[in-house]
């Protein structure tokens, strides 16, 4: 890449041959190493004094613009950036050679626009060649002309002077990079000499410290009655404060550079840089703030700075607040998101459901993520660039606080004794360079950081707005397939309340149809002859005291009965001897005996058991059934009429009749005219006649609970 | 074959076994399972939507309020009284942003009502009906049981005891028997009632949702089309912002008190 620019420079240097030790007033010779020249003309010229004085007078002038140009060009040679890429007719080791572009930025800094500026220079100030009285004066002019663009550039250059020598001298340390580039250099500028590089760089800067002395010498050669002379004056003045700023300008970026990081070091590194020096700084820092919290003395107060610093603090306040916020914002969108009712598949193919399902589903595709996005671009990321640029600032302002310490003692010193050491005198500056730094930047920063952040704000807006806007795009298509999408507000609410009180009332039924499915009758139909067993317990104990056989029992224990599913028994004791409550004595009847009292369920009489009972065929539509809380379990009621003679019986009066086993016999009476339940009537083969009723099997089907019977 | 499922109702001291004879028939028993399978997918899908309905309303209540926030912690900073320029500035947009809020609270309140109470309503249901089905099982079972048993005396020799049980086994089986099928009927015709009605239920829910939407939207482009408005903004494209935000950045990097990395 370097030899690229190389054949050019090359051209270039062929066309302005070195010409040393010209006679004065000659043209100049047009290369470096301008300053043995300048040197011979000015001792030349002091001799003779008039002619001197012109000639001293032209000789800087013309030496100025002469060196201009072959300088410029061979600066712009060598700064041509190394495009990467460009394939010179070159062997792999200058490709490997190559520089990269931001060495040759750091290398040359802004050396074009140095050379632009100079260009422009050297045009004006050959034209004033041309005007050989007002020569002088011009030139003074043009310098007044041209200093704010002289500082401008060349300030920018001298600031980064330092960091580009620091760059040479690691090439340096490379040979082989260091012979080519050295290589290079003599190829095309000869009298660069061993130095090369470094000498190149440092001429720009040499330039600019050289014409307040050039003009100081023309001052010196002129008359001071001449017209020129006030204007030479100021241009000499100017070219020194020139000088002045960018050496002001120098001293602050490298101040600045080297605190504005110093939030960023690791515990590590701030241990590391612990040493006797720094504690003893601190300490006399701390043992400062102390005396001035004590009162012995005086605080620098500075209500300028104050001020500033305040605004920065609240500046940067709102910016860190704020994007919090937005970090919380952010994170409240996404957990919206991330719910999805529209993926409920709830198996209805049209209508609204459908319609906001696809709405949803569209939304999430679209209109939801893009507002994710943009505002996690355009308004979280710039947030976070904001409040990271004004970290260095805070940073810089604690700092300056510390100087503020030194500061002071270094003045307090300088009252006491009168002298104070290099490294004081090396305190104050920092100090007063860091403060005014800070008090010259601070109200520009503090105005873009607020700037920036109001056009972040209105970004948010912005975003807001757009999402509304695509969601109502989309949503106004699914609206207008809504059935009521002509009703007012108002109207579909009210209309919306109606229908979910209606549909509301045809859930409750549904439910309660759903809860008259009973339990299946659990009772076991009562053995043969338990009837009697029944009413023989109910009229002893009471209808309180029964209960029945859920299962079978076992009755392990001697003192245990061993029943069946559906016998009835009457309580007793619900307990026993030892007091278990698990365990009852119970009387079937017959016997007396313990049960376990989890087998046994309350048993529910309906009086007027003995009557036989029509089956009741509830309403068809169940609907309109009042519902029974909860099912009473069934009771043995005899309500059918036909029942199978189990055993054989021979009539022995006319009041009675015979059976056969198997028999089916209709019962028309469950009991006899006295009211004695151990005969019940019956009517088998047509004839009518009493029978023993424990020779009848029973078995009691009453109508299903609560059901209408299949037709 | 049918499943036996063995309950506790086994007092009876002979064998239980398989009915032979195919109780329910097969197309019978593939409908009850059809349309129940049908409900139970309801009742999940249900469950889901109710969930995250309310999980989704939440998440939209607390975004909604993390908006106010970002106004209001702007509006309590100091530089609001220095700079008249930037409280105007805050002020409307807290203004705002409190209103979103409102009628967020306002869509979501709305939603409640309509979605998510009735929702809840119509989940209510659904345990009375697995209730009803378990015990239509459960006579299943029964039925099953007896009618083996009465099958087991009809191949008995036909002695006078045996006859006699076999007519009280008959007997027995009779009621559980119309139990059963009356408890099967009437969730046959009642399960597809009420799985159809989650159209009548679900729909206007559902409308009443998207209304509440798009009303709410409505309200967002007014109220910050009109901000964007006042705060006088030019139109900017998104490659327009970025470069802006490039420009504001760079303009801070070239102070020297800036840091620049």
């Amino acid at each position: 890449a370097l030899s690229s620019s190389l054949r050019w420079r090359r051209a270039k240097a062929r066309a302005t041959p070195v010409r040393p030790g010209r006679v004065p007033g000659a043209a100049s010779g047009k290369q470096p190493g301008r300053r043995q020249l300048t040197k011979a003309r000015e001792r030349a010229a002091l001799p003779r004094r008039t002619h001197a004085r012109s000639v001293g007078r032209a000789a800087p002038a013309r030496a100025l613009r002469g060196t201009r140009g072959a300088e410029a060009q061979t600066r712009r040679g060598a700064g041509e950036p190394g495009a990467p890429g460009a394939p010179a007719a070159a062997s792999p080791e200058a490709e490997i050679r190559e520089l990269p572009q931001g060495d040759l930025d750091v290398l040359f800094s802004n050396i074009d626009d140095v050379i632009e500026v100079n260009s422009k220079f050297l045009h004006d100030l050959q034209e004033t060649a041309s005007r050989e009285d007002e020569q002088v004066h011009s030139i003074g002019n043009l310098f007044l002309e041209f200093q704010e663009e002289l500082e401008r550039v060349y300030k920018v250059y001298c600031a980064s002077y330092d960091q580009a020598l620091l760059l040479v001298e690691t090439y340096r340390k490379e040979p082989e990079l260091q012979r080519e580039i050295q290589g290079i250099i003599e190829a095309a500028v000869p009298q660069a000499g061993p130095s090369g590089l470094s000498f190149l760089l440092v001429i720009p800067l040499q330039r600019i410290t050289k014409y307040p002395l050039l003009l100081q010498k023309i001052l010196e050669n002129t008359d001071p009655d001449a017209s020129a002379y006030p204007v030479l004056q100021r241009a000499a003045s100017a070219l020194q404060d020139v000088n002045a700023n960018i050496n002001e300008y120098k001293r602050r970026k490298e101040v600045a550079s080297k605190y504005t990081k110093v939030g960023q070091l690791t515990l590590r590194e701030r241990l590391a840089r612990i040493n006797t020096h720094t504690l003893s700084k601190k300490t006399t820092r701390l043992s400062q703030l102390l005396k001035q919290e004590a009162g012995l003395v005086p605080r620098t107060e500075d209500k300028e700075f104050d001020y500033l610093e305040e605004r920065l603090h609240w500046v940067s306040l709102c910016v860190t607040e704020t994007k919090n916020n937005v970090a919380v914002y952010l994170a409240n969108l996404e957990a919206f998101l991330r719910f999805r009712p529209q993926e409920s598949e709830l198996d209805i193919p049209g209508g609204p459901v459908v319609q906001y399902c696809s709405l949803m589903g569209d939304l999430q595709l679209q209109a939801f993520p893009d507002f994710k996005q943009r505002l996690e671009g355009l308004v979280w990321q710039p947030l976070c660039s904001l409040a990271k640029a004004l970290s260095g600032p805070q940073n810089l302002v604690k700092k300056r606080l510390d100087k503020l310490l030194d500061f002071e003692r270094v003045e307090e010193k300088l009252l006491e004794v009168g002298s104070v050491t290099y490294e004081e005198q090396e305190a104050r500056h920092t100090y007063q360079a860091l403060n005014s730094l800070l008090v010259a930047e601070l109200p520009q920063l503090n105005q873009l950081a607020m700037r920036w952040l109001g056009q972040i704000l209105h970004t948010f807006v912005d975003l807001q707005r757009d999402l509304a806007k695509q969601v109502l795009q989309r949503a106004e298509g699914s609206l207008a397939q809504l059935p009521h999408h002509h009703l007012s507000e108002p109207a579909f609410r009210k209309l919306v309340e109606d229908v979910l009180g209606q549909t509301g009332h045809q859930l409750r039924s549904f439910q309660e149809n759903f809860e008259k499915v009973l339990p299946p009758p659990t009772v076991q139909p009562l053995l043969p002859g338990a009837e009697r067993q029944v009413q023989a317990l109910l009229s002893r104990y009471g209808p309180e005291k029964l209960y029945q056989v859920t299962s079978n029992i076992s009755g392990a224990g001697t003192l245990d009965l061993k029943l069946l599913r559906g016998q009835i028994v009457a309580l007793l004791q619900n307990k026993d001897t030892k007091g278990n409550s698990s365990r009852w004595l119970v009387d079937t009847g017959g016997h007396r005996g313990y049960v376990p009292a989890g087998k046994l369920e309350l048993y529910r009489v309906i009086p007027g058991q003995g009557e036989v009972k029509e089956q009741v065929q509830p309403p068809k539509d169940s609907h309109h059934l009042t519902p029974e809380p909860s099912p009473a379990p069934v009771p043995s009621v005899p309500t059918v009429t036909q029942v199978v003679a189990v055993y054989p019986f021979v009539a022995r009066s006319s009041h009675e009749v015979s059976l056969q086993a198997g028999q089916l016999v209709t019962v028309l009476e469950a009991q006899d005219k006295k009211g004695n339940p151990e005969w019940s009537l019956v009517e088998v083969n047509g004839q009518r006649g009493y029978v023993p009723s424990s020779f009848l099997a029973r078995a009691p089907s009453p109508a299903p609970w609560g059901w209408s019977l299949p037709s | 074959m049918p499943k036996v499922e063995f309950t506790k109702h086994m007092g009876i001291p002979f064998k239980i076994g398989q009915p032979k004879k195919q109780i329910v028939p097969k197309t019978v028993e593939r409908d009850f399972e059809r349309e129940y399978g049908k409900l139970q997918q309801l009742e999940e899908q249900t469950r889901r939507l109710q969930k995250d309905m309310k999980k989704g309303t939440d998440a939209d209540l607390a975004l909604s309020k993390s908006a106010v926030k970002i106004s209001l912690d702007l509006l309590s900073n100091p530089l609001c009284e220095q700079d008249q320029d930037f409280l105007n500035m805050v002020t409307a947009l807290d203004t705002a942003m409190k209103r979103m809020d409102a009628f967020n609270q306002e869509k979501v309140n709305q939603i409640q009502k309509t979605v998510i109470e009735p929702l809840k309503k119509f989940s209510s249901v659904f345990p009375s009906l697995n209730m009803a089905v378990k015990r239509r099982e459960q006579a299943l079972q029964d039925y099953r049981r007896l009618q083996a048993k009465v099958e087991k005396y009809e191949e008995k020799e036909k002695t006078g005891p045996v006859l006699a049980k076999l007519h009280q086994a008959r007997e027995e089986l009779r009621p559980v028997r119309d139990d059963f099928e009356a408890k099967n009927k009437q969730l046959l015709d009642e399960m597809p009632r009420f799985y159809n009605s989650r159209l009548d239920y679900f729909q206007p829910s559902f409308e009443s949702l998207i209304r509440a939407q798009v009303g709410y939207y409505s309200e967002m482009q007014k109220i910050f089309g009109d901000l964007t408005q006042q705060l006088d903004q030019p139109g900017h494209t998104d490659e327009q912002r970025e470069r802006e935000n490039e420009a504001r950045l760079s303009e801070l990097r070239a102070l020297s008190i800036v840091a620049d990395d």
